[in-house]
């Protein structure tokens, strides 16, 4: 789970869809040139030409009822082949679960937490092979038997073969994941003790924050009106707070009594965060990080402060103990009395009125308590809590990002059995689901704009044979303007590989369920839509001249 | 080509290449050749002679390494072609796991056919083939004949103009392959084209009006099969049968017309009839079998 969500950026998305795309038709369309002149002579680009005006005419002549007829024939064989008996071993999977799973002494959160993963996982990771496998071994099963003569011999369309196919098997995965679906989250509410709070909470949190955004100036005009911002011990503005080891990089710690602050402001504040009730719920989940033994039998203290926009004085909540391992959780109502110290006396403050500034921003601190003690704060740590859903929505739309991955398998496992026999397009397929889950990350590192230490591919073997320091600079030779092209072209062909390979991570909501957050939309749910969605057209596309192209009779 | 032209090829060729482009077996070497409206037009030769790649090149599952086809007036890779095309494969390639009524569903729903039409031709069909008693049973159930008969029946599901068929008769027994001889026969009755393929030349010389005979892919001869098998210098009588005396009158007449009687026998049935006959036979009179005599007559020495 990404535990700074940002929105998703759907037109730089887009944009990066189109460049990609636009560099494989580019590539193809030369290769095809280039074949097509060896092969046909001058009348090559001529062939070409007439092989893409064929593909217009045929996707504008998809016809719904053959392409349907083909996706229930699909259907039909998956059945009757026994895909479903995926269900047996699901079955035998949740007889037997709760016996390894129950843990009444954990807290209620790691239950659910353990229980929903449980769930997701077992679907995903029973789903995944079978969809894999027969998707990938459908066309090929057809050729093979030749039981696709029949087909197009018939006044069928290739693409619509591809469609069928596609239809078919994404029925079939959702027919699979949706009883799936329902009978996992019957199991979570009947293993879950009766005690356990399931719902899915909806977070606000600030917007952007500048210490995640590299490219934004650090002065502190900038920082003043940054949605999370630090303050160090003397009181000045720091995009990060103190570093006390590393181990969870986007967390940042402020020293107890001292003038060290996290702050986050909302912007666009109004009546539209507060509840029913008229209150404002707020939620930390701060981390404690203790350099001294201190009152071992008390948890380290925290306050926040909101501030007064008439006086710019703080107004300061009680301070409470930071629950360790689990969150905070505060409802405020709108009219707040606070301990003003100045005067000594009582006062109060309407949330709205008083604390919301006049461009709309409301400005909450938190300072640690305990001398020489430390806590730790990221920007998700503080959020306002909107009206809880029930956990049957988060739970299902992390179902949903399941089904997208299902879809985009089964588009790719189809798109690949179009031009190899069912073992290579399984390994294939399985090759794009391996690397979009692991080794995404380390494409991104290499294709950055940081240059790698020691260089690229080629840098590297001449490194490696001579001996060199990776630190040292290559002498200034035609050698190294070779190698340094080399690693350009390789790592402008990993550009596209990148591209090609779909971010199945996109697809791993469970977690936010998990955790006991609601599913959001832009952060969580868009980017698998616009990924599922990204590949629809290039898959078509692929398949049907791949089986356009080639001679169905050959094996 | 001719208006009464439903196939015509020119020059078609094709070469079977490897994995790396080399030259691998030339199956069909310069065909051209015309199919006309109406008629049943047979495509024999030996195995490997390239009827199968002919017939595959005009359906468009193989692509011609040059020449040109059309197929009632269209080129072969255009799909609406289809629309008025029937085929049935060497084997009948169907989805093992559908019944006869699924598989006749399916191809229907291939073919602008409402619901309606499809249950009723499906019926017909059914009927036609003689599964009605196997139509809710899996085809991986079917024997080799109800597959080639469940076969056709897909292959008719569209009342095509045009009927290919592959070895039509293979895996046939001598009933079905009757049965299927008269149903080629009652297809060009109905003005239909139709053109199959088969090393079975017993079968081609029943039903087809006209035959290509194709040797190492190339076309050897083609034309009108009672012209091709008539022997020009020959006459055949049949009378009714004429005693010994009579046989010698006819020899005295010949020899006046310089002509010579080379062969005198009863005609005989053929080996299909004889069998029909038994089999029809057996049907109308159940429990009668054949008795062989105790005591047979010597051979003749």
């Amino acid at each position: 789970m990404n535990f700074n969500p940002e929105p998703f950026d759907l037109l730089g998305g887009a944009a990066d869809w189109a460049a990609a795309i636009g560099s494989f038709v580019g590539l193809v369309l030369l290769v095809s040139i280039v074949t097509a002149l060896a092969v046909h002579g001058v009348a090559g680009p001529v062939y070409v030409f007439n092989r893409i005006k064929a593909g217009f005419v045929d996707a504008c002549g998809v016809s719904p009822r053959r392409t349907w007829a083909l996706a229930s024939l699909t259907i039909k064989e998956a059945v009757r082949r026994k895909a479903l008996m995926v269900f047996v071993v699901f079955a035998v999977l949740f007889m037997f679960a709760g016996w390894f799973l129950d843990d009444p002494s954990e807290h209620s959160d790691m239950q659910v937490k353990v229980y929903v993963s449980f769930v997701l996982t077992s679907i995903t990771w029973l789903t995944v092979p079978v969809i894999l496998l027969i998707s990938c071994w459908g066309i090929p099963e057809d050729i093979k038997a030749r039981s696709i003569h029949t087909v197009v011999t018939k006044p069928t369309r290739r693409i619509e073969i591809v469609i069928g196919r596609m239809l078919g098997f994404a029925t079939v995965a959702t027919g699979i994941l949706v009883m799936m679906a329902v009978v996992g989250w019957f199991w979570t509410i009947r293993q879950l003790p009766d005690d356990v709070d399931l719902v899915c909470r909806v977070p606000v949190y600030v917007e952007q924050s500048l210490a995640s955004d590299p490219n934004a100036p650090l002065d502190e005009a900038a920082l003043k009106v940054s949605g999370f911002s630090f303050k160090d011990r003397e009181g000045n503005l720091k995009p990060t707070g103190i570093n006390t080891g590393d181990v969870v990089e986007f967390i940042s710690y402020i020293e107890g009594a001292t003038k060290a602050r996290a702050i986050w402001q909302f912007k666009k504040f109004g009546t539209q965060y507060l509840n029913d009730k008229g209150q404002l719920r707020l939620e930390t989940r701060f981390q404690s990080f203790r350099s001294h033994k201190g009152k071992i039998a008390t948890q380290l203290l925290c306050q926040l402060n909101f501030t007064d926009k008439s006086t710019g004085k703080p107004v300061g909540l009680p301070a409470f103990e930071v629950a360790e391992f689990t969150q905070n959780v505060f409802e405020l109502d709108r009219t707040i009395t606070y301990f003003d110290a100045d005067s000594g006396e009582s006062k109060q403050v309407d949330l709205i009125d008083d604390l919301v500034d006049n461009d709309g921003t409301l400005r909450i601190e938190a300072l640690a308590i305990d001398s020489g003690q430390y806590l730790g704060m990221a920007k998700s740590s503080l959020f306002i809590r909107l009206p809880d859903r029930p956990f049957a929505a988060g739970y299902f739309k992390a179902i949903f990002g399941i089904w997208l991955m299902l879809v985009l398998i089964v588009m790719l496992g189809v798109t690949a059995s179009c031009f190899v026999k069912g073992p290579v397009a399984t390994f294939l397929t399985l090759s794009l689901l391996i690397m979009g889950q692991g080794f995404r990350e380390f494409m991104l590192r290499l294709t950055g704009e940081e240059k790698m230490i020691g260089g690229g591919a080629a840098e590297s073997w001449y490194r490696l044979l001579t001996h060199m320091n990776p630190k040292q600079e290559l002498p200034d030779t035609l050698g190294t303007d070779v190698i340094e092209s080399i690693d350009t072209f390789l790592l402008n062909l990993l550009w596209i590989v990148k591209h090609i390979v779909p971010n199945f991570g996109n697809f791993k909501l469970s977690t936010y369920v998990a955790n006991g957050f609601d599913v959001p939309w832009s952060a969580g749910m868009l980017p698998g839509v616009a990924m599922t969605c990204a590949y629809v057209i290039p898959c078509l596309v692929i398949g049907y001249y791949s089986l356009s192209l080639r001679e169905l009779e050959a094996k | 080509m001719g208006n009464d032209a439903v196939i015509q090829t020119s020059n078609l060729t094709k070469i079977y290449r490897d994995f790396w482009g080399r030259k691998k077996v030339r199956a069909l070497n310069s065909l051209s050749m015309e199919v006309r409206r109406g008629e049943v037009f047979g495509l024999l030769g030996p195995n490997g002679s390239g009827k199968t790649t002919t017939m595959k090149l005009l359906l468009g599952l193989l692509f011609p390494t040059e020449g040109e086809i059309t197929i009632l007036g269209k080129p072969a890779d255009d799909v609406e072609k289809n629309e008025r095309i029937g085929y049935l494969p060497e084997e009948s390639y169907l989805y093992r796991f559908l019944n006869a009524e699924e598989t006749l569903e399916f191809y229907g729903r291939l073919f602008k056919m409402s619901a309606q039409e499809r249950r009723q031709r499906a019926d017909e069909l059914i009927e036609l083939v003689e599964l009605k008693d196997a139509r809710r049973r899996q085809l991986k159930e079917y024997s080799k004949g109800m597959t080639r008969r469940i076969g056709l029946a897909q292959a008719l599901i569209n009342n095509p103009d045009l009927v290919l068929l592959d070895e039509p008769t293979s895996g046939l027994d001598p009933i079905g392959t009757r049965k299927m001889k008269d149903l080629i026969l009652k297809l060009r009755g109905e003005g239909k084209t139709v053109v199959m393929c088969s090393h079975l030349l017993a079968d081609v010389q029943d039903v087809c009006d006209r035959i290509a005979i194709l040797y190492e892919g190339e076309l050897k001869i083609m034309g009108q099969v009672d012209e091709l098998l008539k022997a020009q210098d020959k006459t055949q009588l049949l009378t009714s049968r004429l005693s010994d005396e009579a046989v010698e009158d006819v020899k005295h007449v010949l020899a006046k017309h310089n002509a010579e009687l080379q062969q005198v026998d009863q005609p005989t049935d053929s080996l299909e009839d004889l069998f029909l006959r038994i089999v029809s036979e057996s049907k109308a009179r159940p429990g009668q079998r054949y008795i062989p005599d105790e005591n047979p007559a010597e051979p003749a020495a």
